[in-house]
């Protein structure tokens, strides 16, 4: 590995003339060594959709545990039993969240008592479950209509004690006219006394993700979702709502632009530099990579030359579109840039899109586009992929992927990538409420930038994790960290060891942030100008 | 304004018109985006449209957008910057155009939508006139059969055309209504346009009707397929099934009877109106001057000017035109089929 390392460093500073010469590698290729469990996301047309898998150390031992969604079959808990760097999980589901008709589940600290917790998506009603020690469970009352949920996302509100939380719900079932053109509304719950209050956030144009974020860093969370076309047919669009005292969607006069596409997954990620987060969508055919504008909450395409769009099978010979679902930025070979993986696969059996549609694996490169990797890694499975987690689930520093398959095995996918460069694994918590700091902004400074790491709850397809934020940091020997708090207060900047677990609890020494709106910072050096009317 | 381009084009890259000229065409350019060509059928179309630029004197230039609206953008840019004249652009999505749509239009380069509507009035919009297919699988069910109790198998609820085809179809079985000679007794969209869900559609409209059905007007062939399994299995094959696409299989329905039309949108006429027109509009002509075409209101409320070709509904007194036509081989056309319509007796 220093090997390789001297060799990326050589590159940098004397050029690529030297790559040949050198004969080293100069960017690691990741490889995956592929486990199957033996449970599948079954059901009829209410399953076409979802498939979530959530990812959360409920047994305190610091490897995550996985609760997979069953449609039809029951929901399943996998016990984390390995030992690095192996990686063993072992089916052994509490009754109380050994259920049907599931969806998704995203864990969170509900109840800031430190022991995770976790939001059950239905067909039905939704459910929370207060975890206890031992990865025990106790249900918890939550007022829940009969819905078809298939998007989740949650934040801390200025002041509150509890999160509010965000139900996205896909077509109502209930409606004689449907299926097209009878998207049902989202369900809102904000904190009250020690309760919540509940409303619909209408207009709901079939959501499948939903993601809160302070997308501009102006100190508050929005909440975006993104909205299946073939669904609402025509009148829709992708949606965000400003989380004012009444939430309001945003519209042009904010700078908002409206876009229509089959919306599956959100992954947000500042892959820039710039401090402000992108965005990254699933979708049929081309996947969306978006920068903001600069212009209120305005997203604008990236080019194709980004090289982003998965639009099609890499591999497998089936020219049809694509059917993306699940999609995350993470740094899979830890050299400092965050990479894409998403989770594709066929809605049933629609014609007019691919059959065999493997996963993608997109590796960012040093000018901010990406290439395919995915066959080469061993993720090019042609099973009907939904949710997906990305953890590091032996923690061995390299970031590892579950896939909850439609009618096919569940599928986890051990990092074995070698000449990866160095990584930090960072856990932040404060004093409750709101114990893992979602809304923090987790700033890591290296010579090659800045990389900044938002604390979300929500996105992706019906998934999410719970834990350690991972940093790959390339060659870098001498990383920094801070954490800009929920609340905005800024922590001083200290030096992290590479390649090491580092726990951060908040600190009294805290200083208030300027108000007003986070600066944007230039663009890391290297990357290009890829938006379309740039 | 174009006369300008082509001026300062010259000026700045000495010789290029030379070079483009030597190859003894005209000096138009088309440039063409297809969404996916890996599908078949686009190469008939293809073909129609180098024949007809080169009876012109054009040049063709292509590109395959392989389903991906971005890089169907990328594709049109560097058409224009290859030098096109005047763009076709078979739309991968159309919600996703708009981009390239400014791009040609501020260089002044007029765009064809082939096949699939650019909703935006700098395009001209040609296609088949889908309200016609359906006019013409309603006559043809309506002649074979002219009273009793008919069933309406529609396309996909997401798709226009399913409308504007219902819309022709009404626009034919409204007097047989009226006088109370028909009866529309059940009548369904069929999801994606899969035939399973059209054969179960129909399945259950004869569940319902308790198998008294006299005719079906399906929208295409594939529902075709599916309405007459699901008679065949009620040993109701043979009473009138409309279609349309000119589907293999359909035509050998309509030659063994089970079906009673097939719609049949000729890709070659198309591919030779979009190279006509769009040698037209290079030349300057305004789209609402070009022979044959008429303004339009898309169901967007945006007004275009477009042509709408007609189709020719095949039936078993005109089989013979699509084995002429090269479209099917006899062999094909008529298996299984002995003392049938011509070709197949």
């Amino acid at each position: 590995m220093a090997k390789a390392l001297a060799g990326y460093c050589a590159v940098r500073f004397y050029g690529a003339a030297l790559t040949a010469l050198l004969a080293l590698p100069v960017t690691a290729e990741p490889r995956f060594s592929k486990q199957i469990i033996d449970h599948e996301y079954t059901g009829g047309w209410e399953h076409f959709v979802g498939g979530g898998v959530a990812a959360f150390d409920c047994n305190g031992d610091t490897l995550p545990e996985l609760f997979i969604a069953g449609g039809d079959s029951p929901s399943m808990l996998l016990r984390n039993n390995s030992t690095p760097p192996g990686l063993k999980f072992v089916p052994q589901t509490p009754p109380e969240i050994s259920l049907k008709s599931v969806t998704g589940a995203y864990p969170l600290d509900v109840n800031s008592d430190g022991y995770p917790d976790l939001v059950v998506l239905r067909v039905g009603e939704n459910m929370i479950f207060e975890g206890g020690p031992d990865c025990t469970f106790k249900r918890l009352a939550l007022a829940s209509a009969d819905k078809w949920t298939t998007a989740f996302s949650a934040t801390w509100e200025a002041g509150n004690a509890l999160p509010t939380l965000a139900f996205g719900n896909y077509v109502d079932r209930s409606n004689p006219e449907g299926p097209f053109g009878t998207c049902d509304t989202n369900t809102l719950y904000r904190p009250e006394g020690s309760g919540w209050v509940r409303s619909d956030l209408a207009p709901g144009h079939c959501a499948l993700s939903i993601l809160f974020s302070d997308w501009g860093r102006q100190g508050r969370a929005d909440l975006r979702a993104s909205n299946d076309r073939h669904y609402y047919v025509r009148g829709g669009s992708e949606q965000m709502w400003a989380m004012e005292a009444e939430p309001r969607l945003y519209t042009d006069a904010d700078g908002w632009r409206d876009q229509s596409i089959w919306g599956m997954g959100i992954a947000s990620r500042d892959i820039t530099g710039d401090g402000l987060p992108e965005i990254y969508l699933t979708s049929m055919g081309d996947q969306k990579l978006q920068y903001p504008t600069g212009e209120g909450p305005g997203y604008e395409d990236a080019r194709f030359e980004t090289g982003h769009t998965a639009h099609r099978p890499y591999t497998g010979g089936d020219g049809r579109p694509s059917t993306g679902w699940h999609a995350a930025f993470a740094d899979f070979n830890n050299d400092g840039r965050d990479d894409v993986f998403v989770a594709k696969g066929n809605v049933e059996q629609m014609p007019s899109n691919a059959a065999d549609d493997p996963n993608n694996l997109l590796m960012q490169t040093e000018d901010g586009s990406f290439s395919e990797a995915g066959e080469a890694a061993g993720l090019a499975s042609m099973v009907r992929g939904r949710g997906a987690v990305v953890a590091d689930l032996n923690n061995d520093g390299l970031l590892d992927i579950a896939v909850n398959n439609r009618r096919a095995p569940f599928e986890i996918y051990q990092n074995v990538g070698t000449n990866t460069g160095g990584w930090i694994s960072v856990s932040i918590s404060q004093a409750g409420p709101n114990v893992d700091a979602v809304g923090a902004f987790i700033e890591v400074e290296t010579r090659a930038g800045i990389q900044t790491r938002e604390v979300t709850v929500g996105g992706g397809h019906a998934s999410g994790a719970l834990g350690p934020h991972h940093f790959g940091l390339g060659t870098a020997r001498t990383p920094r960290l801070r954490v800009i708090w929920p609340d905005g207060t800024v922590a001083a900047w200290r030096a992290v060891r590479p390649d090491t677990r580092v726990s951060i609890r908040r600190a009294e020494k805290s200083i208030a942030r300027p108000a007003g709106r986070l600066a944007r910072r230039p663009a890391r050096q290297a990357v290009r100008d890829f938006r379309l009317h740039r | 304004m174009k006369f300008m381009k082509l001026v300062a084009a010259a000026a700045l890259s000495t010789g290029l018109t030379t070079v483009a000229h030597a190859d003894g065409h005209s000096g138009t350019t088309v440039g063409v985006s297809w969404s996916n060509f890996q599908e078949e059928r686009w190469k008939t179309d293809e073909a129609a449209i180098k024949a007809a630029l080169e009876a012109a004197g054009a040049k063709y230039i292509s590109a395959d957008a392989q389903s991906s609206s971005a890089k169907q953008l990328s594709d049109i840019e560097s058409l224009i910057a290859q030098g096109a004249d005047a763009l076709i652009i078979l739309a991968q999505d159309a919600k996703a155009i708009g981009p390239a749509v400014d791009a040609a239009s501020d260089e002044g380069i007029p765009i064809v939508g082939y096949d699939r509507l650019i909703e935006d009035s700098r395009a001209f919009y040609l296609t088949f006139d889908n309200v016609e297919v359906g006019r013409m699988q309603a006559r043809a069910v309506l002649a074979a059969q002219p009273s009793g109790k008919y069933v309406m198998i529609k396309g996909s609820n997401t798709d226009p055309n399913a409308d504007f085809l219902r819309g022709g179809q009404q626009e034919i079985l409204q007097a047989a209504i009226d006088a109370g000679d028909i009866e529309i007794v059940g009548e369904a969209y069929t999801d994606g346009w899969l035939p399973a869900n059209a054969q179960r559609n129909m399945e259950q409209i004869l569940t319902a009707q308790d198998n008294k059905v006299d005719a079906v007007v399906a929208s295409n062939d594939g529902t075709a397929g599916g309405v007459v399994a699901a008679l065949t299995a009620q040993g109701m094959d043979g009473i009138p099934v409309s279609g349309q696409d000119g589907d293999h299989a359909a035509l050998n329905r309509v030659a063994k009877g089970t079906q009673t039309v097939s719609v049949w949108k000729d890709a070659r006429e198309l591919g030779k109106a979009a190279g006509q027109i769009a040698v037209t509009l290079a030349k300057g002509v305004p789209g609402g001057s070009i022979y044959g075409s008429s303004e339009w209101t898309s169901p967007g409320d945006t007004t275009m000017n477009a042509i709408f070709l007609a189709p020719n509904p095949i039936t078993a007194a005109n089989l013979s035109a699509v084995v002429d036509a090269g479209w099917i081989e006899k062999d094909k056309l008529c298996q299984g089929v002995s003392d049938g319509p011509a070709p197949c007796n």
